[in-house]
């Protein structure tokens, strides 16, 4: 039973391996020129330490609440996707198709509204 | 694996369907560049029509919809029909207003035929869940409408006021609904029912504080006291066809859905309940009638009366008997009825003069335009519940529904509060009558003409100044007040850019709407065997108290 196991300590091993070796690498043969942005945590390319007074764009937050909303109703559409060749049915099909169709209503009426331009 | 499709009423869910459909059409149709106010306003008439005539031809029909979730019954469909009314009347009353032009005529009938939809599916839900989501969809949608006058600082705050006292009444109703489905084991009502019977449920702790906050999260709705104080404000600060729209179409159907929670749900708990509303009733109508009383602005006074109404309704609640629940019926359409005949002059009013909704802007109302002060006469006799029409007839019912239920306390609180409420509505009845009209009732509103009127900034002529983008600037208020009142000064910018005479045939609509309502509230006053009918009908479909 143990034996079913040994792919991932093979995995895990070539994984330290791997990385271990590219890390290391980098560490002796890679140039050094540090800059501020350079040495700050990785996040998305917005600033990792937040001030009181940071400002950021308004439409900024338009659009990430717009993706907010299209992104999580997006995922319903995967458990129909595997369902939807295995069941063979027209009405899960159309069912997803108005669905689809709601979406698309709200997508033309954010961008007719110009929620969509960056200004 | 197999997969069958679920058997689907499309007859049953066609009004449902009809207010989907009509959303997203109003939406879309907005949008094109070339749709005016009226494009958009009637095509959402057409689909409120619909939706009406479908619910007509599924009235009498009795079946479980969407895996017994939503219930089609009179019950519903009453409720349903009272709220196309209100909104249809919104939509008249909602052709030029600032509010909707501001916010775009597609997406504000939009926004209203949502509301709708949700009232539609929570008037219809005999299931916890659905009745949760039909309830977001009308909260929702109204919340944005609150606040539709983007211009107006008033009008948004009310809608933020709402949004937050809103959220915090979902959120206890929402609780209080977990903790009865995590005691009874269903979120279905008759298998809830059918739980707190067979388990022995009904001294339950958690099913008694489930009960205790899902009735504080319907309170928040209803502006049940003490859960009141944001009424008044938002009322007055939301758009006034809004308002109308809130004040009738909400109650309307937060109540008919308490009455399957309540009534359906709750039955076997009823003991514990009943005394606990019956004592929220009389708070209300305390609350309410006591602080109509000082009130100025007319908005405002119309908030803490519907505080009142909402008490006597309640009183139809506590009953829990199919008598009570007629009463309610009626009530409920009897109340629509007056509160439109008041607020459709009321919005005509606001237009034309530099008060807003201060109490002044009817003065002299009498004798300058009495096709809209009989209207707005009547409803506040109505909603006073003076004999001869439907108000007296409805307070009829409920106080025989109290004293047949054994709570002739109630009854007696319902007779002590409508002499009170006399005192405000006759004062609004004195000053349409027995004032003279206050100098420059008759011009547009100029911004800070009045300095009493902490909303003048929301009337007409200062909005559309600032409202320049607006398609037509000037001509959206011109029409009124030059086919009501020729002869009369108008403020700068709607004389200026007025074309012709646009807006005769749309003034007498609104009086036409008033009229109607008044004449509705006199008929079924002098003869109420029809309405009385239809209630008894609709009530008589909802029978939980066989068992």
């Amino acid at each position: 039973m143990l034996q079913s196991y040994l792919p991932i300590l093979v995995f895990a091993t070539l994984g330290i391996l791997v990385g271990g070796a590219f890390v290391l690498l980098n560490g002796i043969i890679g140039p050094r020129k540090p800059n501020k942005v350079k040495i700050e945590p990785y996040e998305c390319g917005l600033p990792s330490q937040v001030q009181r007074t940071f400002r950021f764009g308004v439409s900024f937050y338009m659009l990430a609440m717009l993706f907010i909303l299209f992104d999580i109703e997006v995922v319903f559409l995967y458990p129909v996707g595997v369902l939807v060749s295995a069941a063979g049915s027209i009405f899960l099909l159309v069912e997803i198709i108005i669905f689809v169709v709601l979406l698309m209503t709200a997508l033309v009426f954010v961008w007719a509204r110009g929620a969509l331009d960056w200004k | 694996m197999t997969f069958t499709a679920p058997q689907i009423d499309y007859a049953g869910l066609s009004p449902i369907i009809t207010l989907t459909a009509g959303v997203v059409i109003v939406l879309m149709v907005g949008l094109l560049p070339r749709a005016g106010r009226w494009t958009c306003s009637v095509l959402t008439l057409g689909v409120l029509g619909t939706a009406a005539g479908l619910a007509i031809w599924q009235w009498g029909e009795h079946t479980d919809l969407v895996a017994g979730t939503l219930r089609l019954d009179e019950l519903g469909l009453a409720a349903l029909l009272i709220a196309l009314f209100a909104a249809a009347v919104t939509v008249i009353l909602s052709v030029r207003e600032p509010a909707a032009e501001g916010a775009g005529h597609g997406a504000f009938y939009a926004l209203l035929l949502g509301s709708v939809l949700g009232m539609a599916i929570l008037s219809m839900s005999q299931n916890l869940v659905s009745f949760f989501i039909g309830l977001e969809l009308l909260s929702i949608p109204l919340y944005v409408l609150c606040g539709s006058a983007v211009r107006r600082e008033a009008s948004l705050e009310a809608g933020l006021k709402y949004l937050i006292i809103g959220s915090v009444g979902s959120a206890t109703l929402l609780y209080g609904f977990a903790l009865i489905y995590g005691t009874a084991g269903s979120t279905d009502y008759n298998e809830i029912a059918q739980g707190i019977r067979n388990g022995g449920l009904a001294d339950d702790t958690l099913i008694l504080i489930g009960t205790a906050m899902a009735a504080t999260g319907l309170a928040f709705k209803i502006s049940i006291a003490p859960f009141h104080q944001w009424t008044p404000d938002v009322y007055q600060g939301a758009p006034t066809p809004v308002t109308s729209f809130m004040a009738v179409a909400t109650k309307t159907v937060a109540f008919i859905a308490s009455i399957r929670l309540f009534e359906l749900a709750l039955g076997p708990v009823e003991a514990s309940w009943d005394g606990a509303l019956a004592v929220l009733a009389v708070i209300s109508i305390a609350v309410g009638n006591i602080g109509a009383l000082g009130q100025d602005s007319i908005k405002r006074l119309l908030g803490y009366s519907g505080i009142a109404q909402a008490g006597y309704i309640l009183s139809g609640l506590v009953v829990f008997d199919e008598f009570g629940v007629e009463a309610i019926i009626f009530y409920l359409a009897a109340y629509a009825l007056m509160n439109l005949a008041v607020f459709v002059p009321l919005v005509a009013r606001e237009r034309e003069t530099p008060f807003a909704d201060d109490i002044r802007s009817v003065e002299g109302l009498g004798g300058s335009r009495p096709l809209l002060a009989w209207p707005m006469t009547i409803g506040l006799l109505g909603l006073a519940g003076i004999p001869g029409t439907v108000g007296f007839m409805g307070k009829l019912f409920l106080i025989e529904a109290a004293v047949g239920g054994h709570f002739t306390w109630i009854g007696v609180a319902i007779v002590v509060g409508s002499m009170v409420s006399l005192a405000y509505y006759l004062r609004v009845i004195a000053a349409i009558w027995m004032r003279p009209e206050p100098a420059g009732a008759g011009a547009p509103a100029i911004a800070g003409a009045s300095p009493e009127a902490p909303e003048s900034n929301s009337a007409p002529g200062s909005t559309h100044g600032g409202d320049s983008s607006a398609s037509r600037p000037g001509s959206t208020h011109g029409g009124d007040s030059s086919a009501s009142r020729p002869g009369s000064t108008h403020g700068g910018d709607s004389s200026a850019s007025r074309p012709g005479s646009p807006g005769g045939s749309r003034c007498w609509l609104i009086v036409g709407v008033g009229m109607l309502c008044a004449a509705a509230t006199i008929f079924f006053g002098i003869d109420p065997s029809p309405l009385v009918d239809w209630a008894a009908n609709a009530g008589q479909s909802f029978d939980p108290f066989a068992g």
